[in-house]
C-alpha cells in the first residue's frame, strides 16, 4: 500500500507541471549562470558572508551589538540553511529516480524494487552531500548550533562561499583543477620532504637541551617554515648535524617552492585563451543588439569598420587563427569558431532572434558563405542573413541556402562603370550621397506619433527652412515609394522620410521634428 | 554624344560585367588580354597585348582621343603599371581603374586614373547602406540603375536657358513640382549640392550642369521649360 502511494506519488511530482516550474526556479536562480536574477541572489549572499566575517572580526575586541550578534548568528545561518536544503533539492530529482526504477522493472515484467530506487537516491544526494562546495555549504551553518568559540571559526567557511557567487574565483579554482594530478605529486613531494625533515631534526636535536626544538610538533613547524623559505629564526638548530640537516631542508624547500610557482605559472598559460574566451562569451551575451559577421576577410574588415562608426556592436566570428588576429587587432569582439558549425551557435548561447540584428557571410568564398548560412538556418529560419557572392553561378545556391541578400562585387562593378561613362555627374553625386566621408547625406527619417500629431502633412514639414531636400516618404502601409511627395500628403505612422542634405542640417531638422512638442507647448 | 571606342584591358569576370553594361553605348568594344591560352578558351573576340607594348599599333587602330580605357587587370602591380603606361602615352584618355582597396587605389591615381573603383570600398559601402539605411538604398539604387521609372539625369544650361545669370537660391524650384533639383556642377568642376550655403549665392551660368531626379516626362518637361538640354558629351567631362 505504502509501495503504490508513493510510487503514485513520484509520478505525480515528475508530472506535475507547477511543481516542476518551481523546481526549475530555484535551479536557474541558484546555478544558472544566464538567469537574469541570479546576480542579485549572489550580491545578497556575498553582502550576507561579509556582514559575517566583519562580526567575526568585531567580535575579537569589541562588543557587537546584540541585535547584530544575532542576525549573524542566526538569521543569516538560517538564511544559509534554507539556501542549503534548496540546493540539496535541486542538485537531482527524486522523484525521477523512483519512476526511472518503477518503468524499468514494469518493462522487465518484475516487481518494483523500491529499495533500489531508495539507494539510488541515497547514493545521488550523498554524493551531492559530499562535494567540497556543499561540505563548505554545510560547514558555513554550523555557528547556528554551536556557540563554541572555537567553532566560530566556521564563519570563515562562509568566505569559501564566495565561490558559488564569484565568477572569477570559479574560474580561479577551475584552472587550478586543470592540474590536479600535479598538484597531488606536489602536496605528497612536499610532505615527504616536511615528514623526513621534520623527523631528521627532532632525532639531531631532540635530546640537546641546547635547542630549542623539543617536540615532534615542533620539528614539523621548524620544517615548514624553513621549506616554505619564510625562516622566522625562532627556532634554530644548535648542533652541527642539526645545521647541516637545515642546509638539506633549504635546498629541498627551493626546489619545492619553485615546482609550486611554475605549477601556477603553467596552469594559467594555459587556459588564459579559455578565460579571455569566457569572458567573451559572457560579455556578447549581455549584447542587445549586434551584427555577427562570419568570416574575417578585406570586405568584411571595412564593413566592420563602417558599421561600427555608426555605433553598431559588431561580433566576428572565424576559424582562421590570423584573420582572428587581425580582427582582435582592429578592435572588435572575435570569437575563434567555425561559422559552419552548429556548435559554435550553441557554446555562444546568444538568442539569434533578439540579440543579432543581421548575420552577415562575409567570407571570399562561396561555399564557406553557403555553409554557414545552411548552418544558421538550420539553428534560427527568421535572422536576415547577407552574403558576398564571388560567382554569379552560385547565386541559386545562396537563395536556396536561405540567404536573403547576396552582394555581388563584380555585378556593382559593371553598373557603376554603366552610370559613370553614361552619367558621370549624376554619378558621381549619387556616390557622394552614399559615401561615408561625404558631408552631403541621404538619411530616413521614421515618422512617429508625436510627428503625426504636430507635423500631420508634408507641407508643414517645413525642410525647406532647414535646407533639406524631401527626395520622398516611403509608406510602409502600402510599401511605396512616394517621390516628391504633394504638400497635401498625410503623413502615417510607420512612414520614412528621405531627405537629402548637409549632415547638420538634417539633424538639426530632425531634431526640430521631435521638439516640435516643446515649442508648442511655450 | 558618346565616346566611340571602349578599351577594356583583362579579360575576367569584371571585364565580363563592364562589357555587358556598356557595349550598347560604345561603336566599338574591344577586350584585351595578356595571357595567350585566353584567346582560344574565350567566347568574346579578344586582342592580345603585353606590357611593355610601345602602343603603335593601338595608335595607329584606335581613335584614342575618343577613347575610353577599362583598366581591370587582376594583379593590381600589373595594373597600375598598365595604367601608367596609357597615361604616359595618352595624355587626354579616359582611364577608368579597378583597385582591390584604397591603398591600391591611391597608387592607381597617381598612375593617371581619370576615376578608380575601389572594390572593397565600394562593395562595403553598398553591404553597410542596405543594413543601415535599406530604403534610401533601394530608391538610390532604382534611381541609379533605372530599375525604376524614377530617372537621374544631368542637365546642361544653355545659352538661350531662362535661369541663366539667376541666382540659385531666388529660384523656386518647386514650381517644377514633378522633379527634384539635387546639385549643380559649376563650370569649374566643383559639384555643388542646391541647398548649401555656399550654392545659396551662386549665380547660373552658361554651362552649369544641374543634376535632377525626377519621372522621365517631367525631366523632359522641365527641360523644355528651362530651354535646356541632357548633357553626356565626355569630351567636357573632366575626372
Amino acid at each position: 500500500m505504502l509501495k503504490r502511494w508513493i510510487i503514485n506519488f513520484a509520478y505525480y511530482l515528475d508530472t506535475s507541471k507547477s511543481y516542476q516550474k518551481r523546481k526549475r526556479f530555484f535551479y536557474n536562480i541558484l546555478e544558472d549562470d544566464k538567469n537574469k536574477y541570479k546576480k542579485y541572489i549572489d550580491i545578497f549572499m556575498a553582502i550576507l558572508i561579509f556582514i559575517s566575517v566583519g562580526v567575526l572580526i568585531r567580535e575579537v575586541k569589541h562588543h557587537v551589538d546584540d541585535h547584530l550578534m544575532f542576525f549573524s548568528n542566526y538569521v543569516i545561518s538560517f538564511i544559509f540553511l534554507i539556501e542549503y536544503l534548496l540546493r540539496f533539492w535541486v542538485s537531482s530529482s527524486v522523484s525521477k529516480i523512483i519512476v526511472a526504477r518503477a518503468e524499468h522493472d514494469t518493462f522487465l515484467h518484475r516487481e518494483v524494487n523500491l529499495y533500489k530506487a531508495f539507494r539510488d537516491v541515497v547514493k545521488v544526494k550523498l554524493a551531492y552531500m559530499l562535494s567540497p562546495m556543499a561540505l563548505i555549504d554545510l560547514f558555513a551553518i554550523l555557528p547556528f548550533y554551536h556557540e563554541l568559540r572555537l567553532l566560530r571559526l566556521f564563519i570563515l567557511f562562509r568566505v569559501f562561499k564566495l565561490f558559488r557567487y564569484a565568477k572569477s574565483l570559479q574560474t580561479l579554482s577551475s584552472v587550478l583543477a586543470t592540474k590536479k594530478f600535479e598538484f597531488l605529486t606536489l602536496g605528497i613531494f612536499a610532505a615527504v620532504v616536511i615528514f623526513i625533515s621534520s623527523v631528521l631534526i627532532y632525532v639531531m636535536e631532540g635530546n640537546n637541551p641546547a635547542s630549542p626544538i623539543d617536540t615532534l610538533y615542533e620539528a614539523i613547524y621548524w620544517a615548514i617554515v624553513t621549506i616554505s623559505t619564510v625562516g622566522y629564526g625562532d627556532m634554530t638548530p644548535v648542533t652541527h648535524e642539526g645545521r647541516f640537516v637545515a642546509m638539506l631542508v633549504i635546498i629541498a624547500g627551493i626546489s619545492v617552492l619553485a615546482f609550486t610557482t611554475s605549477l601556477f605559472v603553467s596552469a594559467f598559460t594555459e587556459k588564459l585563451d579559455e578565460i579571455r574566451e569566457m569572458k567573451t562569451i559572457e560579455d556578447v551575451s549581455k549584447l542587445k543588439k549586434f551584427y555577427l559577421i562570419c568570416g574575417y576577410e578585406h570586405v568584411a574588415r571595412e564593413v566592420a569598420r563602417k558599421l561600427s562608426s555608426h555605433r553598431n556592436d559588431i561580433i566576428v566570428m572565424d576559424e582562421d587563427e590570423q584573420r582572428v588576429a587581425q580582427a582582435k587587432k582592429d578592435g572588435f569582439t572575435t570569437l575563434h569558431y567555425n561559422p559552419g558549425r552548429i556548435e559554435s551557435y550553441e557554446k555562444l548561447g546568444i538568442d539569434i532572434e533578439k540579440q543579432v540584428k543581421a548575420i552577415l557571410c562575409l567570407r571570399e568564398n562561396d561555399i564557406e558563405n553557403v555553409y554557414a548560412a545552411l548552418t544558421i538556418r538550420s539553428i534560427n529560419k527568421e535572422v536576415f542573413i547577407l552574403s558576398l557572392l564571388m560567382s554569379d553561378a552560385n547565386k541559386k545556391k545562396m537563395t536556396f541556402a536561405g540567404i536573403n541578400l547576396t552582394v555581388y562585387p563584380q555585378e556593382l562593378v559593371g553598373l557603376i562603370t554603366k552610370e559613370l561613362v553614361g552619367k558621370p555627374v549624376a554619378f558621381e553625386v549619387i556616390h557622394e550621397l552614399r559615401s561615408e566621408n561625404a558631408d552631403v547625406k541621404i538619411d530616413e527619417l521614421g515618422v512617429t506619433e508625436r510627428i503625426v500629431e504636430y507635423f500631420p502633412t508634408v507641407g508643414d514639414l517645413g525642410n525647406k527652412d532647414f535646407r533639406v531636400v524631401l527626395l520622398g516618404i516611403y509608406k510602409q502601409s502600402s510599401d511605396r515609394f512616394y517621390f516628391n511627395p504633394l504638400d497635401d500628403m498625410l503623413l502615417e505612422v510607420g512612414d520614412y522620410l528621405l531627405v537629402v542634405g548637409y549632415q547638420v542640417f538634417i539633424l538639426e531638422f530632425e531634431k526640430y521634428l521631435h521638439t516640435k512638442i516643446k515649442a508648442s507647448n511655450e | 554624344m558618346s565616346k566611340a571606342t571602349a578599351l577594356i584591358f583583362g579579360h575576367n569576370k569584371y571585364a565580363h560585367e563592364i562589357i555587358a553594361n556598356v557595349k550598347d553605348k560604345y561603336a566599338h568594344v574591344k577586350v584585351f588580354s595578356l595571357h595567350e591560352e585566353d584567346l582560344q578558351e574565350s567566347e568574346i573576340e579578344l586582342e592580345l597585348f603585353d606590357l611593355s607594348d610601345e602602343w603603335v599599333e593601338m595608335k595607329q587602330g584606335v581613335d584614342m582621343e575618343n577613347s575610353i580605357a577599362f583598366c581591370v587587370l587582376e594583379d593590381i602591380a600589373e595594373n597600375i603599371f598598365l595604367t601608367i603606361s596609357l597615361r604616359a602615352n595618352f595624355k587626354d584618355l579616359t582611364i577608368i581603374a579597378l583597385a582591390s582597396n584604397s591603398e591600391s587605389a591611391n597608387k592607381l591615381k597617381m598612375a593617371g586614373a581619370s576615376k578608380v573603383i575601389p572594390l572593397v570600398e565600394t562593395t562595403s559601402d553598398i553591404i553597410t547602406n542596405m543594413l543601415e539605411k535599406p530604403i534610401a538604398n533601394k530608391v538610390l539604387h532604382s534611381i541609379l540603375y533605372e530599375e525604376s521609372d524614377l530617372k537621374i539625369a544631368q542637365i546642361k544650361i544653355g545659352e538661350g536657358s531662362h535661369f541663366k545669370d539667376e541666382e540659385l537660391s531666388s529660384i523656386d524650384w518647386t514650381r517644377y513640382n514633378g522633379i527634384i533639383v539635387l546639385s549643380v556642377m559649376r563650370k569649374d568642376k566643383k559639384s555643388e549640392f542646391i541647398y548649401s550655403s555656399k550654392a545659396k549665392r551662386h549665380i547660373i551660368e552658361e554651362g552649369d550642369i544641374l543634376v535632377v531626379v525626377g519621372y522621365e516626362t517631367d525631366i523632359a518637361e522641365f527641360e523644355n521649360k528651362i530651354g535646356s538640354k541632357r548633357y553626356v558629351n565626355w569630351s567636357h567631362w573632366s575626372w
